[in-house]
């Protein structure tokens, strides 16, 4: 079963001459709990692709489904909570607040939505991502790794329908990269999360289900 | 878990407007102008009324969200989605009914996913059926020549040779499929423990080491003695000897397979490369699927299963499999146990 459906997308900024063609047309499905990695050169509409489908930005043309709703019925405050409730997101330079504990950071959208955490799911995931014994810990005491980690955790926390990482390891060394690609990989897989990963990194690309090729706002494979 | 409470009048209210009702009745006498008893009373007379409405608005917001939330239920329990759903509205029955949506579409997905296993099983014996019929077929063939024609001694061993090449095609597929069964089924457990790689990759190695030897491939494993890791041995030694029968199978004579273990932050790395005819890019995913087999392995003898289960006992025990490989020049499997 598909849980983001694209029709004709099509991203473009600014007007005229000086228009960016950023999305040009792309049609696509993404099954639910399958892990997709999406690669291209700089500019080729990776992030433009991901912040459409997370609701971030309008598109000029074109329909976007997740998990049956169309996005463009969506007022900005529904598209608020849409991103809150749906959609997680991780980002490559982890963006904890540094003021919070790694327990806090991790909980946090759950204070936004006036959640209460499911402490057995909160267990279960710090487990998987291996941060039980860091959780009082400040993100500044953990490793790039370590910080990569709560932030994943914090993402999935909310059990979204779609999980969108953009270049979660484009931070970190080779080495770590493969440790946390890992660790994203089959810790989805246990929750039979969706995960949609943008890399320039096709080595861990390869870890998908599915690989997408961006080049100058089309799909190419 | 926290009840609300469902009375008209809450203690604290009664008590609240019985006290100013009090306090009017004792300074009834004292207080001669008129105007501030009939201020007083008319006020405890409006916040009582005021707040039995307000008690009254509430049981209704409480009894809406509940027939909220059960024609919720009775809409998925019916199969169709609820009529009175906003999505993604900053309400409570809004943020109830997105979970009971997610918890519908979760069990739906038990049932789609039963509903793909029963077709992946039929798969599967057509699978089997055909990987059976090939040398079936050949073992009724030389049977038949041999119950049938008067042969010599030597064309006799010929055919028997050719036989027990059969049964031992037979035996293996038979073999893999017992394991492939069990661990789709779940009927085995792992038993995982903190034990030395070392072992297990020597393990997997006895395996190969005679059919490396005959085609004169070199060895090479690099791996410290004291590099431990939680793993069940004796199946992550049948998946590291199913990838290494792999490099095998596909390293020309002559060749090198290497046996690297790094270990890591969260994962111990295993790399297993070989010098053989490598996999193009976009088969990489091809390769780890049950009974696959590329084109250019037609002529290497092989039934497609040995990726399949090495991924399978390595992802059980949560760690990956992943593949690197140049087409014609050789191919890297790591596999990631996690620490």
């Amino acid at each position: 079963m598909d849980i983001i459906t694209i029709h004709n997308l099509k991203k473009y900024f600014g007007t005229g001459s000086r228009q960016v063609k950023a999305l040009d047309g792309i049609s696509l499905s993404i099954e639910k709990g399958k892990f997709t990695a999406i690669i291209g050169a700089s500019g080729s509409g990776k992030t433009t692709l991901m912040n459409t489908v997370g609701g971030l930005y309008r598109p000029t043309e074109g329909e976007v489904f997740v998990d049956g709703i169309r996005l463009a019925e969506l007022s900005e405050e529904q598209l608020t909570i849409f991103r809150r409730r749906k959609v997680g997101y991780i980002f490559q330079d982890y963006n904890l607040i540094p003021e919070l504990t790694v327990r806090e950071n991790i909980l946090f959208p759950l204070m936004l939505d006036n959640s209460r955490p499911d402490e057995i799911f909160f267990r279960e995931i710090t487990g998987l991502l291996r941060l039980d014994g860091k959780l009082s810990q400040f993100p500044y005491m953990l490793s790039g790794g370590g910080q990569q980690c709560a932030a994943i955790a914090r993402a999935m926390i909310t059990k979204p329908s779609i999980l969108l990482a953009d270049e979660p390891t484009g931070s970190l060394d080779a080495k770590t990269s493969q440790n946390v690609a890992g660790l994203l990989k089959t810790t989805a897989e246990a929750f039979h999360q969706t995960l949609l990963m943008i890399t320039h990194n096709t080595e861990l690309a390869q870890l998908a289900d599915r690989v997408i090729k961006l080049q100058d706002g089309h799909i190419i494979l | 878990m926290k009840r609300a409470k469902t009375g008209l009048f809450p203690p604290k209210t009664l008590l609240s407007a019985a006290s100013l009702m009090i306090f009017s009745a004792v300074l009834w006498d004292c207080l001669p102008p008129a105007g501030i008893r009939a201020m007083l009373l008319i006020g405890g007379i409006a916040i009582l009324l005021l707040t039995s409405f307000r008690n009254r608005c509430r049981k209704k917001q409480e009894t809406d969200f509940a027939n909220d939330v059960c024609e919720t239920i009775d809409a998925l329990m019916s199969g169709r989605g609820p009529e009175n759903y906003i999505p993604y509205e900053d309400t409570q029955i809004s943020k109830v009914q997105g979970k009971l949506l997610q918890y519908y579409e979760f069990m739906q997905a038990g049932q789609r996913q039963s509903r793909q296993d029963k077709q992946t099983l039929q798969e599967l014996i057509s699978d089997i059926s055909h990987q059976v019929k090939t040398p079936l077929a050949n073992i009724r063939m030389f049977t038949d020549i041999l119950g049938q024609r008067p042969l010599t001694d030597e064309k006799r061993t010929e055919f028997l040779a050719a036989m027990t090449i059969q049964v031992n095609k037979l035996d293996f597929l038979m073999q893999s499929l017992i394991k492939m069964s069990r661990l789709e089924t779940g009927t085995f457990t792992l038993h995982p423990e903190t034990a030395g790689l070392y072992h297990t990759i020597a393990r997997a190695v006895n395996g190969i080491w005679a059919n490396a030897a005959r085609k004169d491939i070199s060895l090479e494993v690099e791996c410290d003695s004291q590099i431990t890791v939680r793993h069940d041995t004796k199946w992550t030694a049948e998946a590291l000897g199913n990838l290494l029968d792999n490099a095998v199978k596909y390293t020309p004579e002559g060749g090198k397979i290497r046996v690297c273990v790094r270990p890591w932050q969260f994962y111990t790395r295993i790399d297993i490369s070989d010098t053989g005819i490598g996999i193009a890019a976009e088969h990489y995913h091809d390769v780890f699927q049950r009974f696959y087999r590329a084109r250019e392995a037609a002529s290497v003898e092989g039934i497609g299963l040995g990726l399949y289960l090495a991924r399978s006992i390595i992802s059980l025990q949560k760690g990956y499999i992943s593949v690197q490989s140049e087409h014609g020049k050789g191919s890297v499997f790591s596999v990631f146990l996690p620490n």
